[in-house]
């Protein structure tokens, strides 16, 4: 235990002062920062790109048209009907686009002339504009036809997890944030992790630590120095997070519902105490399992540069575990994605999404984690095994028979 | 005591020790010898509990070594190695802690040694930063500093200046005189022959010879007779004895015979047979033990 507090302390402080580390825990705090503030700051740029309209029509269409858009666009003008449109029009009036409207047997026709066609809200002024279009082809009053397209729709959830869809939609979000999240973290740790066992085994280092620590010990440190950087990373991330989602929570809860990009009001309205120990517990999981398969596989290479050879096929597992995730969080009941959920290496992506978009039965998230941990008894038996043969292994990298030879071998 | 009993190691198909054994005095120098490949530092590894021996076994002081024992011997691999980015106080102290010492006597310890490598303005400094005799010293300071029972060393004069040798000599004088058993490896007989009290010399992972140099030399089974100056009638007396020559070199003439040869007789043989100024028997170096040993020479 005193040798596994020595390199854990030792190889911990030793991470912490690294540049690498500092530079990525500063970074990520800024991206998430961005990645919080930025959305909202923009989002009055996004949404209202290209909303800026000159109505081309005769009086009366005209008269009828530009109430109905200026609910959701902004019109800068009317002009009559003949008027030539170019560029130099849409520039007198500040304009992106023009809206032109002509009567026509079966109602109305619209074309739109825009400076920029990409940004073109043609959606929002064909929803705008239908009540005119019903208007002239049946010929009803105003009021028959707004009270003729006012269906009250309204959907009431029978979910226990969720009591509007609003709430669901937001859970959606921030579940498709937290799987990013969540295999950001994993992937990029574990690889740190591999890094550092490659690094002590090229620098010729690690025989001198082997000749007075075990080698599992040492490959355990490692991996649990690690986690422990990683949520250290992660404590910092999300609280920053949850800090400026509670603040922009404060500034502007309504506004948060109403603007779609922001993480921020997700944050501070739908990440529960559930999703939260979720998120920790399939995070250290993932990285336990994925970080000692990345460790026991880099104490077989001789050089640093072999890394990203060896990472390469390891990677797949994990990026097939994020896919399925994904899916997950649309599809949570489809038969694949619950018995992924079951599987090792898949499971701490999966499982997570499933929880985090739907209510699982206890016995499945209890049967996930015990499985989990199965295997990380098993990866971690495989992974010494390679360790403690594979760190005084030089010369040419290892054929997969000689791995072989090296798991059947007493040492 | 150090006891090393018939080990054998595999690597897939590759026998790295075939059948090694030999044992250690207690605060003894030991030299284990052999070319590129033989497997000392297979060897020393097993001793060190880094690999498991497929048969055979290794005691020291009749137990077999543990976890807990290992912390108690000292390790200078042959290919070195240091954390570049940490500071070399640090990484002296670090090491000491791996061997069970508490941070304030093992930082104490460092600044001893520090002291004595002649490495203080370096002390705060990388590792990467130092020259490789230097990171050397750092290394031995590393694998020493718990001044544990057991110190083996995998070629501790490779790459060190002659300067820097004769610290490391010292050094190593230093902790014999304090008990310490020492096991290292060397391709340098000289440096060997100045400190060993007993050796090991092996072969394609087997031991071809073991035992103090009077023990090897008792075992070799000539001795060279050098006589001189060379004469045709000391050339016909050293047939009439059965003497073979091994050559003719400064005016000298140079005889093998048989280990166990009276040489009180055979000097008498020569007076009478022409005027000598030269009666030698040459006792066969490390180095010639050595070559004999491995079969590069007879």
């Amino acid at each position: 235990m005193n040798d596994f507090i020595t390199v854990y302390s030792g190889d911990l402080m030793r991470r912490i002062k690294s540049r690498p580390f500092i530079i990525g825990l500063v970074l990520g705090t800024l991206a998430i920062v961005a990645l919080i503030k930025l959305p909202t700051m923009l989002a009055p740029t996004i949404v209202n790109q290209g909303t800026k309209i000159l109505i081309v029509a005769d009086a009366r269409i005209a008269a009828q048209a530009r109430p109905m858009l200026a609910k959701t666009l902004t019109v800068k003008g009317v002009v009559p009907a003949a008027t030539t449109i170019n560029r130099a029009l849409l520039k007198r009036f500040d304009a992106d686009s023009a809206v032109s409207i002509t009567e026509v047997k079966t109602g109305i026709r619209v074309t739109i002339f825009a400076k920029n066609p990409t940004s073109v809200p043609s959606g929002r002024v064909r929803t705008a504009l239908l009540p005119l279009q019903v208007q002239h082809s049946t010929h009803l009053t105003s009021a028959q036809i707004a009270a003729a397209l006012n269906a009250n729709v309204e959907v009431r959830s029978l979910s226990t997890k969720f009591h509007s869809v609003h709430q669901a939609e937001a859970a959606q979000g921030l579940a498709m944030t937290l799987v990013v999240l969540l295999y950001l973290l994993v992937m990029v740790n574990s690889q740190v992790v591999m890094s550092a066992v490659a690094e002590e085994k090229t620098s010729r280092i690690a025989e001198l630590l082997v000749a007075s620590v075990d080698p599992m010990v040492l490959l355990a440190a490692k991996v649990l120095v690690g986690a422990t950087l990683s949520v250290l990373q992660l404590v910092v991330w999300v609280g920053m997070g949850i800090a400026l989602g509670s603040g922009a929570g404060s500034a502007g809860a309504s506004s948060a519902a109403a603007n779609p990009f922001s993480l921020a009001g997700l944050l501070g309205n739908t990440l529960s105490p559930e999703v939260i120990a979720a998120f920790i517990v399939f995070f250290i999981l993932g990285f336990l399992q994925i970080s000692t398969v990345f460790a026991g596989v880099a104490s077989l290479i001789n050089r640093t540069e072999d890394l990203g050879s060896v990472s390469g096929p390891m990677i797949i597992p994990m990026l097939v575990g994020y896919f399925i995730g994904i899916l997950a969080i649309n599809a949570p009941s489809l038969p694949a994605v619950i018995v992924t959920s079951f599987v090792p290496l898949l499971s701490p992506f999966v499982m997570f999404a499933r929880m985090a978009v739907t209510q699982v039965p206890p016995w499945q998230i209890g049967t996930s984690i015990a499985l989990n941990v199965l295997a990380l008894w098993g990866i971690a038996w495989f992974a010494g095994k390679l360790s403690r043969v594979g760190m005084m292994l030089y010369g040419r990298p290892p054929k997969l028979g000689q791995v072989w030879e090296i798991l059947r071998s007493p040492s | 005591m150090l006891s090393v009993e018939h080990i054998q190691k595999s690597f897939g198909s590759v026998r790295a020790l075939r059948d090694v054994s030999f044992s250690i005095g207690a605060g003894s120098v030991f030299g284990l010898l052999g070319p590129n490949g033989s497997g000392k530092t297979t060897t020393m590894r097993t001793i060190l509990n880094i690999l498991n021996p497929d048969a055979g076994h290794v005691t020291w002081n009749g137990k077999a070594i543990d976890r807990v024992m290992r912390r108690r011997f000292g390790y200078l691999p042959e290919e070195r190695g240091l954390y570049g980015k940490m500071a070399v106080r640090e990484q002296i102290i670090y090491f000491g802690r791996l061997h069970g010492l508490h941070e304030p006597e093992a930082a104490k310890r460092a600044d001893a040694w520090i002291e004595r490598l002649e490495i203080g303005t370096y002390a705060l400094r990388p590792a990467a930063e130092l020259s490789k005799g230097n990171q050397q010293k750092v290394q031995i300071a590393c694998a020493a500093l718990h001044e544990p029972e057991l110190l083996i060393l995998d070629e501790p004069f490779s790459g060190l200046d002659p300067v820097n040798a004769d610290i490391l000599l010292a050094v190593l004088l230093d902790l014999k005189a304090k008990g310490t058993t020492l096991v290292l490896s060397s391709h340098q007989m000289w440096q060997l022959e100045q400190l060993c009290t007993a050796y090991c010399i092996i072969n394609n992972g087997e031991t071809r010879a073991t035992g103090t140099l009077a023990e090897l030399r008792a075992a070799w089974p000539t001795r060279l007779v050098r006589v001189g100056p060379d004469s045709q009638a000391l050339r016909g007396a050293a047939a009439g004895l059965g003497a073979t020559i091994a050559g003719s070199e400064n005016g000298d003439l140079d005889l093998n015979v048989p280990a166990n040869s009276d040489f009180a007789a055979m000097l008498r043989t020569f007076v009478g047979a022409d005027s000598i100024v030269k009666f030698e028997v040459v006792e066969p170096s490390l180095h010639d033990i050595y070559l004999r040993a491995i079969g590069a020479a007879a």
